[in-house]
């Protein structure tokens, strides 16, 4: 009973934490755009994203060894600099943009100037981080951020063509506007597999101490909580397809997101959803930050954790500060966030390959794994997915000039 | 794990545990003895890029997927980074 109690909060957690500014900026904008032409393209990027966190969180759970530890054994030194520079940059863009969402709810809650809401921002991130567990982090920002579910509310009042949903879920390409659609489907792809993701996920699984007993527990909760969070993707696109396909509304604020869930459902629904941005995109500014410490120290071996005291680990504890402090001060310029989002997003995908490349070697390697290696489920699907990882990362940077970042 | 590995994929790049389990740098490079008698065997291990640390083989406990030493970083002059890092947040509350 316990066991099960554990893995509900677990999954839980995993759901609120799937789903980023990233994710309510493509889904929706996919959504006002394509209407639920795009819902298909949802399920793969999930399935890429459980399929990886899974092996990544098996490896870990093996090895005690991460994501970045994994790369620098088997690209090495020079190839895994690349990897780590290209992954970090990322993490910088991401964390920045998480950052600016933080603030863009808060602005929309509280009404206070942007640069103020981002101080409190980071300075919030910043406490909330020092002071608690690391799964006390992991699950308040993941409950609380559950109360994005109200999208799901919303779109069933909005009470969709359901059979035009049903067939969104059919993989298809239009007969016109041919980039843009594709330019979206990168980013939804993209946003479905940040890398942080992966990193995270993985150096969380030694945080926890999860130990081959809990092989079971990690893929339930990659499985379901991932599935779950693509549930919640689908929403926000349904809810846009919906709400602001019909109208021609292009989203272009996260105020106009909230629209979605205060048109259906008034007041309550506008807080809830932004309570809910909210707290995701916070639990994701944190596991961005501890992302790009985790690293840094994985990739040159120090020593690294939430677990440990500040004092033991303290390269990596000035590393998550760097990271805060870093996301600030690319916020603080002036950039629009929703752009720094689309840019993440679309780099991301690019430096994609470099990380999971390392992680399908490493899941298959039978002197490391034992009779944990991939079995051939985990590789087809590996294989498969970075196939498609590999065609969108190639596409993801002539789509964006194509289409003006999906400005068509 | 069977006694025989792979040098470039099983031991360089791999991370270095100390006696007490913390995480104390990667195995950067080995210096190999013994090649022109024909009995090659891993020397030392180096740590760091430039003015690498130097840890003899006889140091190593045990090899999995990291590689466990047998004394502490400190003794072993490892993870001094981990010394100058300590100052800046050691002065924080709840830091120790």
């Amino acid at each position: 009973m316990k066991k099960i109690f554990e893995i509900a909060l677990g999954i839980l957690a995993a759901i609120g934490g799937f789903v980023d500014i990233g994710d309510i900026v493509f889904n929706v904008a996919a959504g006002a755009m394509f209407g639920f032409e795009l819902l298909w393209v949802v399920v793969i990027g999930v399935g890429a994203i459980v399929t990886y966190s899974e092996m990544c969180g098996r490896v870990a759970v093996v090895s005690q060894r991460a994501v970045m530890d994994a790369v620098r054994e088997r690209l090495g030194y020079r190839v895994g600099l690349v990897s780590l520079v290209a992954g970090q940059l990322v993490n910088l863009l991401t964390i920045a943009a998480e950052i600016g969402g933080i603030a863009l709810a808060l602005q929309l809650l509280a009404g206070l100037p942007f640069r103020v809401l981002l101080v409190l921002a980071v300075l919030g991130l910043g406490i909330v981080i020092w002071a608690l567990p690391f799964e006390w982090i992991e699950r308040v920002f993941g409950y609380v951020g559950l109360t994005m579910l109200v999208f799901a509310v919303a779109a069933l009042k909005l009470n969709p063509n359901w059979n035009s949903v049903a067939s969104g879920f059919v993989p298809h390409v239009p007969s016109q506007d041919v980039a843009l659609y594709a330019f979206f489907a990168v980013g939804l792809i993209g946003a479905a597999t940040v890398p942080y993701e992966v990193y995270f996920y993985s150096s969380g699984a030694i945080e926890e101490r999860w130990t081959p007993k809990d092989l079971g527990l990690n893929k339930a909760n990659a499985i379901i909580g991932y599935s779950l969070g693509g549930f919640l993707s689908c929403a926000l696109m349904i809810m846009a397809g919906a709400l602001f396909y019909p109208r021609g509304i292009t989203p272009e604020s996260l105020g106009t997101v909230g629209l979605g869930a205060e048109v259906p459902l008034g007041q309550v629904g506008l807080v809830l959803a932004l309570i809910g941005v909210l707290f995701a995109v916070g639990g994701a500014a944190i596991d961005s930050a501890f992302s790009g410490a985790y690293n840094v120290a994985q990739f040159f071996g120090w020593e690294w954790g939430k677990y440990r005291r500040p004092v033991d680990a303290p390269r990596f504890t000035v590393g998550w500060m760097a990271m805060l402090v870093a996301g600030f001060l690319i916020v603080v310029t002036g950039v629009d966030p929703i752009q720094v989002t689309e840019y993440s997003v679309i780099f991301s995908v690019v430096a994609l390959p470099l990380t999971y490349v390392p992680i399908l070697l490493v899941a298959n390697d039978r002197a490391y794994m034992g009779r944990h290696a991939n079995g051939r489920i985990a590789n087809v699907f590996g294989i498969g997915y970075l196939a498609v990882i590999l065609v969108i990362s190639v596409a993801a940077i002539p789509l964006m000039i194509i289409t003006n970042m999906g400005q068509g | 794990m069977s006694d025989a590995i792979d040098l470039g994929l099983g031991l360089v790049d791999h991370q270095l545990i100390d006696s007490e389990g913390r995480r104390c740098g990667k195995v950067d490079d080995l210096e190999l003895t013994g090649i022109q008698e024909g009995r090659l065997q891993v020397a030392e291990i180096l740590v760091g890029r430039r003015g690498a640390v130097h840890v003899p083989w006889e140091e190593v406990a045990k090899v999995d997927s990291g590689v466990h030493l047998k004394r502490t970083a400190a003794e072993l002059r490892l993870g001094r980074g981990d010394v100058r890092a300590r100052k800046l947040v050691a002065w924080i509350p709840g830091a120790q």
